[in-house]
């Protein structure tokens, strides 16, 4: 399990050298690694290119071209991620009945359990485990946060007004 | 959420979907924001002591030793005198268990004050302070005054008039826009069915307000994709024109990127006064030191138009993406997560938050 998830870390530490937001992660099927990835969301000017998303689009073309059975395939995944999966990711992770979910550090801004649970909004919801190699992913985050994001526009002076 | 029940409506026409934009580009109402439910609640009382002063011209200087002794905190928004009467503090405050009374509550907190009061009563007051003038009518009763400073635009938000005449026509013709869209996409794949509209699938339509133009249209493929859903499309297809995008973005780049050709030359012949296409985007490198960039950024500053309330996955994806305001026609009673199962949109934490309407139907 740890060392399933270092190798998640080592690509959050690869999004961080690239100027992303570093969340890695890894998809497994008895404990061997199917698909990883970590957050591309600067590289495609797509907020929602986070880590796992990449990872399913690259398990569901996997099924696809091999004539697997998608459905059924994800049923089977375990997702190591160094990060809480954001409401977003929680609820694709969700609607594919992903088996289970291990993460490292909790995401306060926009966590799929921390800030809205989705597992209510489901009948059956993968398990969910966290604080796993919880510090290593935080300390990943601070260091990002601590420069800038380089694709956001610096603030303008005049807010804009709402509506 | 996880099981659509299958329901079985009646099949729809091509001709209902004219009536649906004829419907929409005529209703005369205006749109309907949708917020908090903390707004539709009523607001919780709470009991306090109050006490007549002996003396009212004493009244200053017992306020200056209350606000000092028994300051009201959390009830601040409440005034602490009315006429010769003095607001003290919660009921709760005093000592159940000594069977404390409010006189020997004054005496042991502030005792200069313990001959300053006639007599006592008990008044139920409202516990938070209200935000809208409605809920401010409500409360603010004839046993105690309450302070309140209208939030304007909450208060614009809340009435039937919100959009002037003319946004009100342009936001409804984008809405048809988006129903003329789903018209062209159930004549291109036979497989979807028009009944699919209010349960499978969705359209996005992506529009930059200030230049009343369309940057990109997101044609649902849930049942070829589990992840493109049509606002998970239309946010990639935003971002091919701003070089970027992940599903299938190998073509050149340009500001049309982000809209099927087909549809928009179908889109064309209809709506003449619609503009297509995203403003220039510029790398950082072709920006020029001190200019003034207007390079768009994700989403920023773009409204969207969905047939159906997205879900939880779709809406979340929108606030990453920044987007302006979302506005939808159909409500998404199993998925909906701007209105029917929760309001992304009012979950303080998150870093951004959009305005939602709907009442286009
Ligand atoms: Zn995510
Ligand atoms: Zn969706």
């Amino acid at each position: 399990m740890v060392n399933l998830m270092h190798r998640a870390l080592q690509l959050a530490g690869e999004a961080l050298a690239a100027k992303e937001v570093p969340v890695g992660c890894v998809f497994t099927i008895d404990g061997e690694i199917i698909a990883e990835s970590r957050n591309t969301v600067n590289a495609t000017r797509n907020p929602t290119r986070h880590a796992e998303i990449n990872c399913i689009d690259y398990v569901y073309d996997y099924c696809k071209a091999n004539n697997i059975d998608y459905q059924i395939y994800f049923s089977n995944i375990t997702v190591y991620v160094t990060v809480e999966p954001c409401i977003m990711c929680a609820t694709a992770l969700s609607n594919l009945n992903i088996r289970e979910v291990i993460y490292g550090c909790a995401n306060d801004r926009f966590g799929g359990k921390t800030v809205v649970d989705v597992s209510n909004y489901y009948i059956q919801s993968y398990s969910l485990t966290g604080n796993i190699l919880a510090n290593e992913a935080m300390a990943l985050l601070k260091q990002f946060y601590k420069g800038v994001n380089p694709n956001a526009p610096e603030l303008k002076v005049k807010k804009d007004k709402k509506v | 959420m996880s099981s659509e029940p299958p329901i079985k409506r009646p099949k729809i026409t091509e001709n209902e979907i004219d009536k649906f934009i004829t419907g929409i580009m005529t209703a005369e109402k205006n749109l309907q924001a949708i917020l908090s439910d903390e707004y539709d609640k009523p607001i919780p009382f709470v009991k306090v002591f109050v006490g007549t002063a002996r003396d009212p011209k004493e009244l200053s200087k017992i306020i200056q030793v209350l606000n000092d002794k028994i300051p009201l905190k959390e009830l601040s928004h409440l005034k602490r005198v009315r006429k010769k009467e003095v607001l003290l503090c919660q009921s709760q405050h005093l000592n159940v268990l000594t069977q404390e009374t409010i006189q020997e509550y004054i005496e042991h907190n502030s005792p200069e004050l313990k001959d300053s009061f006639q007599y006592f009563r008990e008044i139920d007051v409202p516990l938070t302070p209200p935000k809208l003038r409605r809920q401010y009518l409500e409360c603010n009763s004839k046993m105690w005054s309450v302070n309140f400073h209208p939030d304007k635009q909450l208060e614009r938000l809340f009435s039937d008039s919100f959009f002037p005449e003319y946004d009100l026509k342009l936001h409804r013709t984008f809405m048809s826009l988006v129903f003329e869209t789903a018209y062209w996409y159930l004549s291109k794949h036979t497989k979807v069915e028009l009944q699919d509209l209010f349960v499978g699938i969705n359209i996005a339509v992506v529009v930059d307000p200030p230049r009343r133009s369309i940057v990109a249209i997101g044609l649902d493929n849930r049942q070829g994709h589990p992840l493109q859903h049509a606002a998970m499309l239309a946010i990639d297809n935003v971002a091919k024109t701003q070089n970027g995008g992940a599903w299938d973005a190998d073509g050149a780049k340009n500001i049309l990127s982000g809209i099927n050709l087909d549809l928009m030359m179908h889109l064309k012949e209809r709506y003449r006064q619609v503009m297509f296409g995203a403003k220039q985007y510029l790398e950082k490198n072709e920006i020029r030191e001190g200019s003034k960039s207007d390079s768009p950024y994700l989403c920023t500053g773009y409204d969207v138009y969905l047939l159906r309330e997205p879900c939880l996955m779709c809406a979340m994806g929108l606030v990453h993406a920044r987007a302006k305001r979302v506005f939808f026609a159909v409500d998404n009673e199993f998925m909906g997560a701007l209105k029917s199962k929760t309001k992304l949109q009012c979950v303080e934490s998150l870093n951004h938050h959009f305005d939602v309407f709907t009442g286009f139907l």
